[in-house]
């Protein structure tokens, strides 16, 4: 088995968890920043995007580890929770829950519909095969020039904006990022947990972060197809 | 009080087990309710019918041997309480009850609320020895032991090993367990010499066994009559780790 011999350690395959989620969660919540750029206008989220794509192999070494981050993640996950249904066989005809919690509860599920999420995500605005009429260079006019000219960089913002004008895109996008909310809800501090951070007087500390910083990803990403939706932002495109 | 009661019936670990309702009018509220059973079983043993099985020994919430699941909490509503000092005071007259075992694949059916825990034992038998002398008493101060080591370890020490944590954890989960026992010598200086020995073994035994892997859903601390905290679950993985990177994880290795 070597490499993935892991799986066999209730342990071990908790802290690939744990630690693959902390690489995506860092991913996130630097990629949820620069979302936010739109707010800034044409210019800085095109020049944002032009300044990752001008990385090249530092942005493919990122994006390496973000996938074999996100199979481990995947692979571990579902092994866990087979095994997790194999230990209770039998449920219970009455239940009543003290302190898991419905975020706690359904991870496989919120982790499978981010998944789906995600695969849609790339095709749109990375892979941009779902809606290719999106796709345009960025036209840019200088101030006193007389005839337009095409720049070298893409128009992120308004495959952005065309995109989020379609209310069922926009949809798939609310659900997708509330979906991610609720994962992070229980994943933050979980990870402190399962890597033996848990000392008193700061772990209630971390329960309240993580809810805190789940809602405000979920909050920031939800805002960009609102404000997109309601004109606030692209509304001359 | 009058209490209507569904109570898990079955025969043997091979049958299928069903609910059976019974109706009960002369419950007492200062009875606890292993004793509501008892007046329970008596009338069925009047009535010619089989009594309801299940375990209990002290009944002052020492021992760890009674355990049902009452509407949908091992050990019932009362927090920190074992089932044997649960009191139906803390029911209503005209209350409808749940009681059914603690369910896990570790923990077989052996007959009605009565399972097999153990699978605790032989994680117990896992773990080994201390290095202590046998004989007389040693000098008290001649291992010192810092105090809040001494609470710590104390703590981990009263889990009284009933399985309610593997009855609550939706995975059957039984770090709470497992990670109680390992904390209560991981804090003394006699638990030292097999420190990392004793996790690994542990662990292992633990899996071999079938309980579940934990979600960090904390379940199992809520429904714990003893309140052993999920910081000893963090201690434990925390030991797997550096156990896992030692000579002595070599040693269980190369010996397989
Ligand atoms: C935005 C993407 C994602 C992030 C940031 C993320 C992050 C995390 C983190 C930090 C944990 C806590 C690990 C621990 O318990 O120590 C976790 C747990 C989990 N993740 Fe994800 N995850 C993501 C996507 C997914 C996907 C696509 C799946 C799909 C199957 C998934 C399934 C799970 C499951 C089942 C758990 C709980 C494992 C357990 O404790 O039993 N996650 N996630
Ligand atoms: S940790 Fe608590 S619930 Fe689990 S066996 Fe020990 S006393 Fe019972
Ligand atoms: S019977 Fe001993 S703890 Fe309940």
């Amino acid at each position: 088995m070597g490499f993935f011999s892991y799986l066999r350690s209730t342990v071990l395959s908790k802290v690939v968890m744990a630690i693959t989620g902390a690489i995506i969660v860092l991913y996130v919540i630097v990629h949820t920043a620069g979302n936010l750029l739109i707010y800034l206008g044409r210019d800085t989220l095109n020049s944002y995007s032009a300044f990752l794509h001008s990385l090249g192999p530092i942005l493919w070494i990122i994006r390496i580890i973000l996938i074999v981050s996100a199979i481990l993640h995947i692979i571990t996950s579902i092994k866990l929770k087979f095994e997790n249904w194999r230990s209770k066989p039998t449920k219970y005809a009455v239940k009543n829950y003290l302190k898991a919690k419905f975020t706690s509860r359904t991870m496989i599920w919120t982790g499978l519909m981010i998944l789906a999420f995600v695969i849609y995500h790339l095709l749109h605005f990375t892979i941009r095969v779902t809606n290719p009429q999106h796709y345009y260079p960025e036209f840019y006019q200088p101030h006193n020039a007389v005839s337009s000219v095409i720049l070298e960089r893409f128009d992120v913002y308004r495959m952005v904006v065309l995109g989020f004008q379609n209310p069922l895109i926009s949809i798939v996008y609310i659900i997708g990022v509330i979906t991610v909310g609720f994962h992070l809800d229980h994943a933050i501090q979980s990870m402190f947990q399962t890597l033996g951070y848990n000392q008193k007087h700061y772990f209630p500390t971390i329960q309240k972060c993580s809810t805190g910083i789940a809602i405000i990803i979920a909050l920031c990403l939800v805002s960009i197809p609102i404000s997109v939706m309601l004109g606030f932002v692209g509304g001359g495109i | 009080m009058k209490l209507t009661l569904h109570i898990w019936r079955q025969k043997n670990s091979s049958e299928k087990g069903h609910f059976e309702t019974y109706q009960l009018d002369n419950v007492i509220e200062d009875m606890s309710f292993l004793e509501m059973l008892d007046v329970l079983n008596e009338k069925l043993v009047l009535e010619g019918k089989e009594p309801i099985a299940f375990d209990h020994d002290c009944r002052e919430g020492i021992c760890g041997a009674c355990s049902l699941t009452i509407n949908g909490i091992p050990h019932g509503p009362e927090k920190a309480t074992t089932t044997c000092q649960l009191h139906m005071r803390k029911f209503k007259d005209g209350d409808e009850i749940w009681i059914e075992p603690f369910r896990a694949k570790a923990f077989p059916v052996i007959k009605d609320l009565i399972v097999d825990r153990s699978a605790f034992d032989r994680i117990i038998q896992a773990g080994g020895f201390i290095s202590v002398n046998t004989g007389q008493a040693p000098e008290a101060n001649s291992i010192l032991v810092p105090k809040q080591n001494a609470e710590k370890a104390m703590d981990a020490a009263q889990c009284i090993g009933c399985g309610a944590c593997v009855a609550a954890c939706p995975n059957g989960s039984a770090m709470l367990f497992v990670s109680a026992k390992v904390a209560h010598f991981a804090y003394l200086p006699q638990g030292q010499p097999e420190r990392k020995l004793r996790v690994l073994k542990m662990v292992e035994q633990m899996q071999k066994e079938g309980f579940g892997n934990c979600s960090n859903m904390y379940e199992c601390e809520a429904a714990c009559p003893k309140e052993i905290s999920v910081r000893n679950i963090a201690l434990m993985f925390r030991d797997y780790l550096k156990a896992s990177c030692s000579e002595e994880k070599l040693e269980l290795v190369e010996n397989e």
